[in-house]
């Protein structure tokens, strides 16, 4: 190794968007094998409640002793497993690194607008996952309020174990964690208004960018009131302030001395980031899968023009619609009829989306390759999800749905189910541009199928768990009569539960060894339309050699040119016809 | 790699204005910085209002030094306008001063606000001591973090002064930076003093 | 060659047939595991409305996730077999019509049902007045159990205070000396109300928010400190149901259980002058 600085500059400290997007994507990954793993301890404990499982009590000897969970170490599990799938998987791999990868290849950029700001961006994000895993070793343990964080709980050090160190820790990891999404999502935005190449119009711009833009805005406005709320709870835990804290409260025994706060603040000021961030979660998932479904089915997505002013819609409906987590919380009844009427609104332009993408199969010549298989699992879920929520924004059904398992079974379907086959689909067809190879189609296939059938029954069952009444965070189901018949349910689900985690070993030997063996790929292994697939796999450091000059939209397929049945967007007006 | 095979389209060259764009692309991102900002604190007022209708909120008397530092900032941005002028004018010793001034008048505002703290303190109202000292010393710390922020980006501009007679259009535009975030955080200023003051 | 090819290939119309296959048994096998009484027994009139908004949008839904996926199995199985695509464009007019056509369908069934069957059920449970003859029960919740109070004969509850709150001898905090609660009842994780009137509770927490869940009853209400938050409704059943705690409350959630008696008026009467004795 004669070029060590060299490699540290190209491959650690880089500013090179490709780099930054790459690293987001395996950090991300490595964060998903941890809260993988924590989803795997989850599951042991709820389909085997009582079993001693005594190669973990060596393994865990605190969490575990004697093979047996502890409460407190289930509910750190609990919200370590939420808080890192969410912000630190999710986030890091779909949106912050494909976000990064995608944006300026799509948009015929050279780079992020802000290249340092992305790497600061990058290294502060590397920091936070540090900081929140670090939180386990602390004194009490993890965080254990959930990933909401309620306060009292989660602010008053004696309510439970998680609440000393670990929640603390929590708070400074989520604030590196704001400051290094803004930077992203202030990169991102900038880039897709200011660097597209010429001819690139907006109403040109292929749908994953388009997702991720509006996502990033949404993530700009949404996160600074978590940062606030943080702050204050940060006061509340370790300087004596009552924002959220009431008066004469007694906790084991000791009266506190805080007056007049109010806990509804914090949960207003949490689901106001909370219910946006869902979507910025969301929208890219879906924008990735529309540009992955023409490729394979050789035309046009339908409604093109249509879906992005849903696009638009739902962020903005997003931002007014937080109160529907609050149904029940003692919020004003009338507020909560407003926030119903208001969320349910969200389903007009969210079917229009979904059936955008399901009638773009319509007249296809399907090719069922990897990236498409998973693309379809993601309209599935975003189908089956989506309908939950006509349950859970109805405020008259959320009285008895609200904190059930049907919560966790809709959330997981939509922000746990459409992401994660939205990110395999993600990475299997932007494989062969980020790394020059092909993955392993015959794996890819088995991935798939062991992927989506065991997502699809543990989280399809849970609404009905939900339905009968069981309620979410429970460390058991053993206390209560009628919650008995939930225990076989519970075992199917932990089974399946086991399937998918073990499935995922599938896919990390597929990733390492086409990363080394894998089939070279072309410049565009897919036949597909977007500017990346004009350049080299993988693209050159600045990315294009030539600015492109943009002549058309992005899903010109259907038309002959020399290169097949499709025209990239740099083929001029007089080689095919000009669709948009 | 093997390049793309197909078709080669028109071809430019790179952004003719590469300058130009940049300067674009900077004040788009401290927009949307502002933005950010700009929702931060409206999610500290909307607790402020919500937390104002608790039965135990008293309203504390505060420091009259307040009235001294919002007219220091005044005098700040004030000073970043007269080094704007100077700046267009090319007379680049008082750009120099002025924006000089600035600053000092910035730093002067910090310390102003920490003495209006210490004034709190000698008074015994303390962080805890009730929501309304609560949210002044949280509000002016928040505001205090990006004063700090601002006055790092001023020194930049100060630094670019001294070459700004090379160019003076990219000084212009570097300018025409400090001045948005200086002149919004002025902003934000007069309106928390307003909210802490007479909500 | 980069481009794709021409043709269908057997090996995507045999995988085409196997997704369809997947995906229309997802959606048989879902509507099917589905179609079943899931929620506990009714024992609460509101909780009739509850159900019927619950039922309503499990058949809505359920035929709309039947449909659905159906459509997306008959998509994939005969996509697998094309050689050509289709029309390349739906025309502008058709884009649009579905569009139109989706959201007032979906805005129907969607508000619609809040509106038609959810709103009367809401206004039911929240905006009618309690009845007199309501039993009034106040129930304080802390980690991780529910401190159950009865007015007792005079109807009055005694003033509680939290500064004489010990977690031993004084657990919700009763100002001794105060008349009005000499005579109050309170028991622990037991709440008998007797059948025929309405039950009448006010929730308060001495530390963290718990959720008073009553599955039976869909009855759902946060108890958060610094609130008093009440709900009203009305048993439809005697007999012996559970108490849950609903939200994330520490340690011993999961077992923070108590229990809702329904029993007949005199013995009601009988129960209460038990306790009384044993105050």
């Amino acid at each position: 190794m004669s070029e060590q600085h060299g490699f540290v500059r190209r491959y650690v400290f880089s500013t090179d968007h490709k780099t930054i997007g790459i690293q987001y994507i395996l950090t991300g990954l490595l964060m998903a094998l941890a809260g993988g793993l924590l989803a795997t301890l989850i599951r042991l404990q709820l389909g085997w409640p009582d079993h001693q499982w005594l190669f973990l009590s060596r393994l865990l000897p605190k969490g575990m002793p004697s093979g047996v969970m502890t409460p407190e170490f289930y509910l750190a599990v609990v919200t370590m497993h939420g808080t890192i799938m969410v912000f630190f998987f999710i986030s890091y791999v779909l949106v912050s690194g494909f976000g990064n990868y995608l944006v300026p290849l799509q948009v015929g950029a050279r780079d992020m607008a802000f290249p340092f700001l992305n790497m600061l961006s990058y290294w502060i994000a590397f920091l936070a996952a540090g900081v929140m895993l670090a939180s386990f070793f602390v004194e009490g343990g993890a965080a254990a309020a959930g990933w909401t964080a309620y306060p009292p709980l989660s602010a008053v050090s004696s309510a439970v174990p998680g609440s000393q160190m670990g929640q603390t820790i929590w708070i400074l990891s989520m604030a590196l964690f704001i400051a290094s999404f803004t930077m992203s999502g202030l990169n991102i935005v900038a880039t897709v208004f200011s660097v597209r190449a010429p001819g690139m119009w907006m109403m040109r711009l292929p749908l994953t960018v388009w997702s991720y833009f509006i996502a990033s805005i949404l993530g700009l406005l949404a996160f600074p009131p978590l940062t606030a709320a943080a702050v204050m709870l940060l006061l509340d835990r370790h300087f004596g302030t009552s924002f959220f804290l009431p008066s004469g409260m007694v906790i084991g025994n000791t009266h506190l001395t805080n007056t007049g706060g109010s806990p509804l603040l914090w949960q207003h000021l949490f689901w106001f980031l909370g219910h946006p961030e869902v979507y910025v979660l969301i929208l890219p998932a879906l924008g990735v899968a529309c540009d992955i479904i023409p490729a394979f089915t050789r035309k046009p997505v339908f409604g093109y023009r249509m879906s992005v002013w849903c696009l638009m819609a739902v962020g903005c409906l997003s931002m007014i619609v937080w109160g529907h987590h609050m149904f029940v919380s003692g919020m004003s009844p009338f507020t909560g009829e407003y926030f119903s009427l208001v969320t349910l609104t969200i389903t007009v332009p969210m079917t229009i989306f979904g059936v955008n993408m399901l009638a773009s199969l319509w007249g296809a010549k399907l090719q069922l390759r990897v990236p498409m298989m998973f693309s379809l699992g993601v309209l599935a879920l975003f189908g089956s999800g989506g309908f939950g929520g006509l349950f859970l924004g109805n405020a008259t059904a959320d009285m008895q749905l609200h904190d059930t398992y049907f919560v966790v079974g809709h959330f997981h379907m939509m922000i746990g189910g459409v992401t994660l086959l939205a990110t395999f689909g993600a990475i299997y067809f932007w494989f062969p541009k980020m790394f020059g190879r092909m993955m392993n189609e015959t794996l890819g296939k088995l991935h798939f199928w062991t992927t989506f059938l065991p997502f699809f029954t543990i989280f399809f069952m849970q609404h009905f768990l939900g339905l009968q009444g069981a309620p979410r965070r429970y460390y058991a189901f053993t206390a209560y009569d009628y919650l008995q018949k939930t225990r076989g349910q519970n075992l199917i689900i932990s089974i399946a539960a086991m399937i998918l985690v073990s499935s995922q070993c599938v896919f990390a030997i597929n990733f390492v060894w086409s990363l080394f063996k894998g089939r070279v790929a072309e410049a565009n292994p897919w036949g597909a339309t977007t500017l990346e697939w004009t350049v080299p796999s993988p693209p050159p450091h600045g990315n294009f050699g030539n600015m492109p000059v943009v002549e058309r939209w992005a899903y010109e397929y259907g038309v002959q040119t020399v290169d097949g049945d499709f025209a990239v967007q740099t083929v001029p007006s007089q080689i095919a016809p000009v669709s948009a | 790699m093997n390049g793309y095979a197909g078709h080669v389209g028109r071809v430019l060259p790179d952004p003719p204005d590469p300058i130009r764009l940049r300067e674009d692309q900077l004040r788009l991102g401290l927009w949307m910085f502002l933005a950010t900002v700009t929702m931060l604190f409206a999610a500290f007022t909307s607790a402020y209002v919500v937390r104002r209708s608790g039965s135990d909120w008293h309203h504390i008397a505060l420091p009259s030094i307040l009235w001294v530092n919002t007219f220091v900032l005044m005098a700040s941005s004030v000073a970043v306008e007269m080094a704007n002028r100077f700046g267009l004018r090319r007379r680049w010793p008082a750009t120099a001063f002025s924006f000089g001034a600035a600053l000092a008048f910035g730093i002067a505002f910090l310390g102003g606000q920490v003495i209006a703290w210490r004034q709190m303190v000698a008074m015994g109202v303390y962080l805890p001591s009730n929501p309304h000292s609560s949210f002044f010393y949280m509000l002016t710390g928040a505001h205090a973090v990006h004063i700090v922020a601002a006055l790092i980006v001023l020194l930049w501009g100060l630094a670019m002064t001294r070459e700004g007679s090379r160019n003076p259009r990219a000084w212009a535009a570097q300018m025409d930076l400090c001045r948005t975030f200086w002149h919004y955080l002025g902003g934000v200023w007069i309106f928390l003093f307003a909210l802490v003051s007479l909500y | 060659m980069p481009s794709p090819d021409s043709h269908a290939h057997p090996r995507f119309a045999r995988h085409a047939t196997l997704l369809a296959l997947m995906f229309a048994a997802t959606g048989i096998g879902g509507v099917v595991y589905g179609a079943r009484a899931w929620m506990p027994e009714l024992a609460s009139r509101h909780g009739a409305g509850i159900d019927s908004m619950l039922t309503y949008l499990l058949v809505s839904v359920g035929g709309l996730f039947l449909v659905s996926y159906l459509a997306l199995a008959y998509f994939i199985w005969r996509g697998g077999r094309r050689t050509a695509i289709g029309p390349r464009f739906a025309s502008r007019r058709t884009e649009r019509a579905l569009s139109i056509a989706l959201g007032v369908g979906m805005a129907i069934i969607a508000e619609g049902g809040v509106l038609a069957i959810g709103m009367p059920v809401w206004a039911e449970y929240f905006d009618a007045a309690p009845p007199a003859d309501a039993i009034v029960i106040d129930v304080t919740a802390q980690q991780f159990m529910w401190n159950v109070r009865y007015p007792g004969p005079d109807g009055v509850f005694g003033r509680t205070e939290p500064r004489l709150i010990d977690d031993t001898t004084n657990p919700i905090g009763m100002d001794r000396t105060d008349p009005a609660g000499k005579d109050d009842i309170i028991t622990l994780n037991e709440i008998t109300v007797p059948f025929g009137r309405a039950v009448r509770i006010r929730l308060h927490s001495k530390d963290v928010i718990h959720s008073f869940f009553l599955p039976n009853f869909r009855v759902k209400q946060d108890a958060v400190p610094g609130m008093t938050p009440e709900v009203v409704f009305f048993p439809t059943k005697t007999g012996h149901f559970e108490i849950a705690c609903a939200e994330l409350c520490g340690l011993a959630h999961y077992r923070m259980r108590g229990f809702f008696n329904v029993v007949p008026p005199a013995d009601f009467d009988t129960w209460l002058h038990k306790q009384q004795e044993s105050q």
